[in-house]
């Protein structure tokens, strides 16, 4: 556990800095997982929005001043989120912070290269911050894994790695119609196991006896040599990647090309600005930046769009964004991933034909909460928009969940323990498995379940 | 608006109050009187019907609740509590079988008004008595902020609901979780209450006599169980302890919570607070001089019951120890005043509330400004806080609406055939959840006299009262049942 946990959950006090789209969400999870948010922000628009939908208590004011946050009764808190708009704004948030309550965990969003780069400065001495966490270059690792693994809708790695979670649309084949317990067998490999499925907008947590159907959003854990096997029964080709088109130069277009074309991609960058297209053409090398906009038609044409193996729009204007991959798909584009910023459009982008989309907000959401988890909680991801996480956790000595067969377990409904890793091994568990102390746990649970399924693994509640 | 999901609320907040019946109950055990088989019958009836609506409407979604179903819900929820309130009295043929007296009774308990239809109440079984006190307690610090408390599921969307009821253009939320604000300030309104009950007591009152006083002081509610109300006690001791709990009921009680807590300056450096305070203050020196010598002759006899009749109408509580329709008009004419001023937001107490009365005086004194500095800008400030302009239009409007509702009920109470200074008395005593006004239904007479059509009337000026307006006329709107 971590040193500035509490020792109830429900007594878990959090601060939140800025009401904006990460502020919101974050806090609407949290809210809802039954902890104390307070939520500071200057615009009262942005607060009377946020506390007529969510259960916090807000404060008008700046999250800079030392007034505000002692208002916010920062004193008793376990953990400041600063995830204002403004870089500086968050840095004497956590200044302050540190001053009035140096025991709590700060974590701020920080944008600016400048001061990323460095890290000690913030994480030690006068700020102390916890995780500086950047959107941008969060969402440029998810797209840097959608583009390694060519079908995956959604992809994310536990255990440092050893465990891939990887969600996969099941094409048709033989595969179809299987009843999930004779899916291993039709595979042929013993090491996966199905945590999810996601049919059409619902996300079901299946049973053995449940089927999968050609369409359906498969999420599975696996270990990464199975990947190319089991991808290949679920009906994906196994053409590598090998041209990847960038549409969008900003921040986050750069630095993708960049990494892109160390990885030995064959990389294009389009660039409305003149400008931008000089600094790009002078910072990538074998980058080709194109001068253009991503939605002319005959630009894409002479690029040859339809034989990109992936087309990744991020300008900063989401429309353009979608149109662009919408056209960039039409003229056949193999794959398009899409950056779109309203969390609100997601599904709306789902329904319009847009597979893969990436969030710089939810993935700082994401990145939030992987920290703010407890009860030995070492990482944490959102599937399917919000309605599922899959967590990541080190079992402790005194947990109601170690010692007994899986099958005679109480443990919360809506949750499935998807992999045990013992040291170096991984056990795909069966209803006879014992965990022990010290086992990492992987386990896909509703997000409504997550405050259950933690509660399940802290210490058993002793009575004396 | 999604009416199942509604009901569904609305049932269990009627089997919260089904519970409560117990209460009463135990003590008409314990006493041996009929209050048992009325008590027993109506607690099945209400759990059977809260249980079956929640059964019924079993909630299909979570979606967290919306500005307007957190009204409906409140509204419906204290009408069902009022039907249900009224069952004891119709079983135990209290009102020899007027359901009108009954609903009456019940309502004038819940919104902690105190108007009473009851000519003996000394004959009534002491159960029965009980849960008449018990109306006023639940209604006081209110149904729906007990049912946040309890109710685990409320928590999502709460805040809707917590706002349709607490008094006050703006609720204060004391912690992140509107659950743990409910919660907290339950247990200040437990503390005040325990605390008064043990002055009683020590004072000699009974420990029936003393829970139901308490009962009816700390929901500044007003009723007794005694014929002439604490008048029958006729001792300066129990007058003290009441006019001093009368007053804590009608301060905001997140500030007491913050004293408790210790921050006693935050009390004292409240700008509604201090309004409140000087208003009975002065009020009190006022009719305590122009008495002195008239209708008593020691100066402290004066002033014991003059602060205690500025602080029951004041404070909208309404309990009496002097016929004060016997005093100067001028004292009449200060006590009808403090009827539509009330107590403070946050607190038990009805009326328009003394932070209203304020931001409206500010605001007219910014006008006159504004006539002399055309070009002066300028913010509504109070406590050194900007108050949004919306905040201040809405008061407008409730204080519009007020007046409105106010004038055509006494028009119609007057069509009746009641008095005209009666009518008025009555509906302002209604409307700000008083008790006792002038005339017919002065604190010496009660509302028996007020014909069949004019009770009603009243019921539900005193649920407008209670709800301030928006939160029950918005259910008379119909664009507001639209989908």
């Amino acid at each position: 556990m971590r040193p500035f946990a509490p020792d109830k959950i429900d007594k878990l006090k959090i601060v939140i800095i800025g009401a904006g789209e990460v502020g919101f969400h974050v806090a609407q999870r949290l809210a809802q997982e039954n902890k104390q948010v307070v939520v500071i922000d200057n615009k009262p628009e942005s607060l009377r929005h946020l506390a007529e939908y969510v259960d916090v208590q807000t404060i008008q004011g700046s999250g800079s001043s030392p007034r505000v946050l002692d208002e916010a009764g920062i004193a008793d808190a376990h953990i400041l989120l600063a995830v204002t708009d403004s870089d500086e704004i968050n840095i004497i948030a956590c200044f302050f912070a540190n001053v009035l309550n140096p025991e709590m965990l700060k974590l701020a969003r920080i944008r600016n290269e400048e001061y990323t780069l460095y890290q000690d400065a913030l994480s030690k001495d006068f700020l102390n911050i916890g995780m500086v966490i950047n959107p941008e270059v969060e969402v440029i690792k998810s797209i840097d894994r959608l583009v390694t693994v060519p079908g995956a809708v959604d992809f994310n790695e536990f255990a440092d790695g050893q465990i891939k979670m990887v969600g996969l649309r099941l094409k048709d084949g033989p595969l179809a119609g299987t009843k999930l317990f004779d899916v291993r067998e039709k595979i042929g490999i013993e090491n996966v196991i199905i945590g999810a499925i996601v049919r059409g907008e619902k996300l079901l947590i299946p049973h053995g006896q449940d089927a999968i159907e050609a369409g359906d959003l498969i999420y599975f854990v696996c270990q990464d040599e199975d990947l190319p096997a089991i991808r290949r029964a679920m009906g994906h080709s196994d053409k590598t990647v090998r041209d990847v088109l960038v549409i969008g130069g900003g921040n986050i277009g750069m630095r993708l090309a960049n990494q892109l074309e160390s990885r030995g991609y064959r990389t294009k960058l389009i660039e409305s600005d003149a400008k931008r297209c000089e600094y790009l053409a002078e910072k990538l090398d074998k980058t080709i930046v194109l001068r253009g906009n991503g939605t002319d038609q005959d630009l894409l044409k002479e690029e040859n769009v339809d034989a990109m193996d992936v087309v990744v729009s991020v300008t900063g204007n989401e429309e353009t964004n979608i149109l662009s991959s919408l056209l960039a798909k039409s003229m056949g584009a193999s794959k398009t991933i899409t950056r779109v910023n309203k969390t609100a459009y997601l599904p709306l982008v789902r329904a319009i034909g847009i597979e893969h989309s990436v969030s710089p907000r939810l993935s700082a959401v994401n990145s939030v909460l992987r920290y703010v988890r407890r009860g030995g909680v070492v990482s944490s991801v959102s599937i399917k928009g919000e309605q599922a996480e899959a967590l990541e956790a080190i079992v402790q000595e005194k947990s109601k969940v170690v010692g007994k067969p899986l099958k005679d377990l109480d443990f919360p409904k809506g949750a499935i323990i998807l992999c045990l890793i013992r040291g170096q091994e991984v056990i795909i568990p069966t209803g006879f498995s014992v965990i022990e102390p010290q086992d990492r746990v992987i386990i896909l649970s509703r997000a409504k379940i997550v405050p259950k399924v933690e509660e399940a693994l802290t210490v058993k509640l002793e009575y004396f | 608006m999604r009416f199942r999901y509604s009901l569904y609320v609305v049932g269990a907040i009627v089997c919260a109050v089904g519970l409560t019946m117990l209460f009463p109950l135990g003590f008409s055990l314990y006493y041996q009187d009929e209050g048992v088989f009325p008590l027993l019958i109506s607690m099945a009836v209400t759990l059977a019907v809260g249980g079956a609506m929640v059964a019924i409407f079993r909630r299909g979604d979570a979606k967290p609740m919306s500005h307007r179903e957190g009204m409906g819900i409140v509204g419906l929820g204290w009408i069902a509590a009022g039907l249900a309130g009224a069952l004891p009295f119709i079983f135990a043929d209290t009102f020899s079988g007027s359901i009108t007296d009954a609903v009456f009774e019940s309502l004038s308990g819940f919104t902690t008004t105190g108007s009473s239809v009851l000519t003996d109440i000394e004959a009534v079984p002491k159960g029965i008595l009980m849960w008449r006190s018990v109306t006023h307690w639940l209604g006081g610090m209110g149904i729906i902020v007990l049912s946040l408390a309890i109710l685990p599921f409320l928590g999502v969307g709460g805040m809707q609901l917590y706002k349709a009821e607490v008094p006050g253009p703006v609720p204060d939320k004391l912690t992140p979780r509107i659950k743990d604000t409910a919660m907290l300030l339950w247990k200040v309104y437990v503390l005040f209450s325990v605390a008064e009950a043990i002055f009683l007591l020590a004072g000699g009152m009974s420990f029936f006599d003393a829970i139901c006083h308490t009962f009816g002081t700390m929901a500044t509610g007003g009723f007794s169980t005694k014929n002439t109300s604490v008048a029958h006690y006729d001792s300066a001791y129990f007058d003290w302890v009441i006019t001093a709990f009368m007053f804590i009921a009608g301060v905001n009680f997140t500030l007491h919570y913050r004293m408790l807590r210790g921050k006693p300056m935050a009390m004292f450096r409240d700008a509604e607070f201090r309004f409140f305070a000087g208003l009975i203050l002065v009020f009190t020196a006022i009719i305590t001089l122009t008495e002195w010598g008239r209708s008593f002759d020691s100066f402290w006899e004066s002033l014991r019951f003059s602060a205690f009749q500025v602080a029951a109408i004041g404070t909208t509580t309404g309990f009496a120890t002097y016929d004060y329709e016997l005093w100067t008009p001028l004292a009449q004419a200060l006590l009808l005043f403090l009827m539509f001023v009330g107590g403070s937001a946050g607190s038990t107490g009805g009326g328009m509330k003394c932070m209203r009365i304020m931001i409206l005086l500010k605001q007219a004194y910014q006008e006159l400004i504004r006539l002399v500095h055309p070009r002066a800008v300028k913010h509504l400030k109070l406590g050194g806080k900007i108050v949004p302009p919306e905040v201040v239009s809405g008061i407008w409007g409730y204080f519009i609406l007020f007046m409105l509702l106010f004038v055509i009920s006494s028009f119609l109470l007057a069509a009746l055939g009641v008095d005209v200074l009666s009518s008025f008395a009555a509906v302002v005593a209604c409307i700000g959840n008083i008790g006792p006004g002038l005339g017919i239904v002065g604190p010496t007479d009660n509302y028996a006299q007020i014909p069949l059509l004019g009770k009603w009337i009243l019921i539900f000026c005193m649920l407008l009262g209670r709800l301030e307006i928006y939160t029950v006329i918005i259910l008379l709107v119909p664009e507001f049942w639209r989908k």
